[in-house]
């Protein structure tokens, strides 16, 4: 029988069912690949045996078999990054096919088991596929249950998978039981391939995007999306069952420690002496400045190489202007690198500059900062004499670490596998498929012929893997004779942010892709009332950039630019309100005609008790052993959602000190997938905002990071996390917007106002450490 | 040079042979297999690896081993098992029954990418050890000031964790 599928808008979908006679799989319904769904380390009998296998993205069931059980297995290329995505792609997928969603099982990220690639950070085109994949795959068997009922699909109902019409039901399992189901699944786009000199050395990355235009459930007739459906993997973690990345061994695998050069510039002089009556199972392996002592014990290895480290020589480099000086470096550079700028022309808003009644201006500047996991990066690598290669990573694009991975080991793309396992955040460092210990691992077992898991040390971790750059930006803005914003100027200076080539090949001499700075522009405007705006975004290349090492690798993190940019701005529009004499909050409601934005401002205001008057306080004081308290606003635009943070502080002038006493955050991400989880994204997002507002700078002198361990990279701890409030709007009518991402970014501009509600001194820099608050309440 | 020594770890007793001076994180996690501690810092500075010792908590990243020859040693995957142990419950109910903090840190759906909330439930089981009732102050600074160091979580689930604590804490006294 060869049932046509419901008639979609995408004529090449067509779906085929045939009795499958000659494979009998306990009843498996839709294609078997001979994959095993779970993973099991130990049990690898020949991953080279995998090494080539693809899935064919075309075929249904490379994305969803629905196993006579009743119980189904979907695949997305895509990972869990701590967020919640694996319970929002099973909301997603339960949603379409009117299953609920703890019958489905999920497969991430491997590259041999899931078709499609793609970011991770991407939820939204990621889901977008899954979605569209199970669309399809419900109006097929809608039409299979017609057949067999012999009732009109219109008459069909779908309740858990049982479908219901004319009085008789069928569930999908007993539809498809011991049959074949063939559905062609539209797709475009290609999987990341090495593309060296192209924007970060990959082609692909976007991975395939299913097309088409498949009936899907309206958002009103929701019913999984919008609870808030457990994350699949928690109670795993909590009971120790998880197998997380740093948990893979295999036989015959060598635990490695890895032998850092004494500064980001250092060429190896000589390997120090390995004493092999105290490390008999111990080996030194290098290649070009890339050292490592490997052991089958991880114990030895740690003490033999350290013994190594401490006897290797190493040439000296200076080629970092020193944290201190930051500021004056990035002032000194000439800032010829392909500059971005959105707006009207630059020579227009000057002209409405030059006719404004009031003119602020000011200078922001924020350090370098890291992604800084508590786990610091690990892999196991199994390369074998056929040039196949696995590697098993934590990477959230595994398929552009696969590419990444290839053209490093002049391997062709078809003969590596990674394979994706749960553990420590990613925060954004391996959005673009590098950086960490992947490369280290792929060489090393290249060199020593046996599996090899790298561990790095968090010293090495926080010393050694990709940075936020630091920024500088200049800002202009005019206003009216009625405290109206009239024109912004904006210019953004930063070392370049999209360098993830991985230090392994880069210390080795590996190929790699070389790193072409640009400028870039984040923001997303949300002031529309202001008539003359324009933004200028420019990059240069990495500090230390022609060293060895790459120097510091600039690299994307969690609201990557447009957190940064977005402190500038929000930091002249505080103040200019305060040059208005306006309420800060009613200002911006002055400035935008989006009415989510003064929806969700007005909502955050209400929970956070805000009301109206200008900053800073009336009794706002730069001196005193007691407290000062203020409060301040700032909101962000990005990616379809709308975010409000409100910070309040008190500050003790005399000391430095800077307490955030409450923190209220808004969030507008239109239809509202999973509110706990949204909750639980927003709160801990402020965490990590206010860490950045109040703590965190990487630190260097002039050859290397200084700020190497927890006790000289501080980040927030629970006492220092103050009440945070949520609120959340979910619209119906809006599309879905990005829920997690902007919660960092709308902390430390709400912070900054604050303290000068506080102090009446504006702090034009983060963190508000003592040090730096002490002296600028001085000054 | 290794050295045969005996560990009682989650109820069991493990005869291993190691170098006495290795931390007892690597012997867990690559001897015994346990790998809910895990290695964060190696320097006693975030508790990612933190077990409990005779109750106490331990970062077990720059603990000899040889120091818990005696003594009792608990990871999360034995924290069913205490708790069976103090409520006296039958094999039966055992069996499917959590201690109270792992059921709460699911039910607050507490983990984000969750490396560092097995030293967490261990902090957490410590806590309400002594206290039985804390408030958000006293959980705040059991996870902040006691030695060695904070326990640190990058996800940002502080606010998760207290709430979780608190559920657990109504649980165990239930």
């Amino acid at each position: 029988m060869t049932p046509k599928a419901e008639k979609s808008s995408d004529s090449t979908v067509t779906m085929t069912l045939t009795r499958r006679g000659f494979v009998k799989i306990g009843g498996a319904l839709f294609v078997s690949l001979a994959i095993p769904a779970g993973f099991s380390a130990e049990g690898i009998a020949s991953p080279t045996s995998l090494g080539t296998k693809q899935l064919d993205p075309t075929l249904l069931a490379s994305w969803l078999e629905i196993r006579d059980d009743n119980t189904i297995l979907a695949r997305t290329g895509r990972t869990e990054t701590g967020t919640g995505m694996s319970a929002y792609y099973a909301q997603t997928i339960a949603e379409e096919l009117n299953v609920r969603p703890e019958t489905i099982t999920l497969i991430l990220g491997d590259t041999d088991k899931t078709p499609d690639g793609g970011y991770s950070a991407g939820f939204l085109s990621g889901m977008t596929n899954v979605r569209k994949v199970s669309a399809y795959t419900y109006q097929a068997l809608l039409g299979l249950a017609g057949t067999q009922l012999g009732v009109p699909v219109s008459g069909l109902t779908v309740t858990d998978g049982i479908v219901t019409g004319g009085g008789k039901s069928v569930t999908y399992g007993q539809l498809v039981q011991g049959q074949h189901l063939d559905l062609k699944i539209p797709v475009t786009g290609t999987l990341a391939k090495p593309a060296p000199s192209e924007w970060v050395g990959v082609a692909g990355m976007d991975g395939l995007t299913v097309t088409g235009d498949p009936p899907m459930k309206p958002v009103n007739q929701f019913k999984v999306i919008g609870t808030s459906y457990p994350v699949p993997g928690i109670p795993d973690k909590v009971i120790g069952k998880t197998q997380w990345s740093c948990d893979v061994t295999l036989p015959g695998m060598l635990h490695a420690r890895m032998v850092r050069p004494a500064t980001l510039g250092s060429k190896l002089v000589s390997v120090g002496a390995l004493d092999k009556k105290k490390f008999p199972t111990s080996e030194i392996v290098k290649k070009g400045n890339l050292v490592a002592v490997v052991s089958p014990n991880e114990w030895e290895a740690i003490g033999a190489a350290r013994s190594v480290a401490s006897g290797t020589k190493w040439t000296d480099w200076s080629g970092l202007p020193g944290s201190e000086n930051l500021t004056k470096a990035l002032r000194a550079h000439k800032w010829t690198a392909k500059p971005e700028l959105k707006g009207k022309p630059a020579a227009e808003v000057t002209v409405a500059l030059t006719k404004a009644a009031k003119k602020v201006s000011a200078s922001y500047e924020q350090p370098y900062t890291r992604h800084a996991p508590i786990g610091p990066f690990v892999a196991v690598a199994d390369v074998r004499s056929d040039g196949s290669v696995t590697v098993w990573t934590h990477s959230s694009q595994s398929q552009g670490l696969r590419a990444r991975l290839a053209h490093m080991a002049s391997t062709p793309v078809e003969k590596v596998v990674v394979r994706w396992l749960e553990h420590s955040g990613q925060y954004g460092r391996t959005t673009l498929g590098g950086d960490g210990a992947e490369a280290d691992a792929v060489i090393l077992s290249q060199l020593t012929g046996k599996p090899v898991r790298v561990q790095w040390t968090l010293q090495e971790d926080i010393a050694w893997s990709s940075v936020s750059p630091g920024w500088v930006a200049d800002m202009k803005g005019g206003l009216d004779a009625n405290g109206r914003l009239i024109a912004v100027h904006s210019a953004f200076y930063s070392p370049y942010m999209f360098d993830p080539r991985p230090l392994g090949a880069l210390l080795a001499g590996m190929p790699c892709n070389t790193s072409e700075p640009a400028g870039w522009i984040a923001t997303e405007w949300p002031y529309d009332k202001i008539p003359n705006r324009v933004e200028v975004g420019y990059g240069m290349a990495n500090l230390g950039a022609e060293s060895v090492s790459g120097g510091l690798r600039g690299n994307i993190m969690r609201t990557p630019g447009q957190r940064q940019q977005n402190f500038a701005l929000e930091g002249l529009i505080n103040e200019a309100a305060v040059s208005a004499s306006a309420d800060p909050l009613q200002f911006r409601i002055n400035h935008t005609t989006e009415q989510r934005l003064i929806d969700i401002l007005n909502a955050t205001a209400k929970a956070a008790g805000w009301k109206a008057r200008p900053s800073p306080h009336p009794q706002a004081r730069k001196t005193g052993t007691d407290p000062v308290t203020g409060r301040g606003v700032c909101i962000m635009l990005r990616s379809n959602a709308y975010w409000v943070g409100i910070a309040e502080v008190a500050v003790v002038p005399e000391t430095g000190t800077v307490q955030v006493t409450k923190f209220t955050i808004g969030a507008d991400c239109g239809k509202v997938i999973n509110p706990r989880q949204l909750d639980r994204c927003m709160k801990s997002g402020v965490v990590m905002g206010l860490s950045e507002a109040l703590k965190e700078e990487v630190t260097f002198d002039k050859s290397k990071v200084t700020s190497t361990n927890w006790s000289r990279y501080k980040i927030l701890t629970m006492e220092e996390t103050p009440e945070i409030r949520v609120v959340q709007i979910s619209r119906d009518d809006k599309g879905f917007g990005g829920g997690s991402e902007a919660a960092n970014a709308v902390c430390p501009p709400a912070v900054t106002a604050a303290f000068f509600d506080a102090t009446g001194v504006h702090a034009r820099r983060i963190p508000l450490t003592p040090a730096y608050v002490t002296a600028l309440l001085k000054g | 040079m290794a050295t045969e020594l005996t560990l009682s770890v989650n109820g069991a007793k493990h005869v291993v042979s190691v170098a006495p001076e290795t931390p007892l994180l690597f012997v867990l996690r690559n001897e015994l297999k346990l790998t809910g501690p895990r290695l964060g810092c190696g320097l006693a500075q975030c508790g990612a690896c933190a077990v409990l010792v005779d109750g106490m908590e331990v970062r077990s990243c720059i603990s000899p081993v040889s120091e818990a020859v005696g003594k009792r040693v608990t990871t999360i995957e034995g924290l069913p098992a205490v708790w069976a142990e103090e409520k006296s419950l039958n094999p039966a109910e055992a069996a499917k029954t959590l201690h109270p903090v792992q059921q709460a840190w699911i039910d607050e759906q507490v983990p984000q990418c969750g490396y560092c909330q097995s030293g967490m439930m261990i902090a957490a089981v410590q806590l309400l050890a002594k206290n039985a009732n804390p408030t958000v102050a006293e959980i705040k600074d059991a996870f902040t000031n006691t030695p060695p160091s904070p326990h640190l979580c990058r996800c940002g689930t502080y606010a998760a964790i207290i709430d979780a604590v608190q559920r657990a804490a109504q649980a165990m006294k239930a």
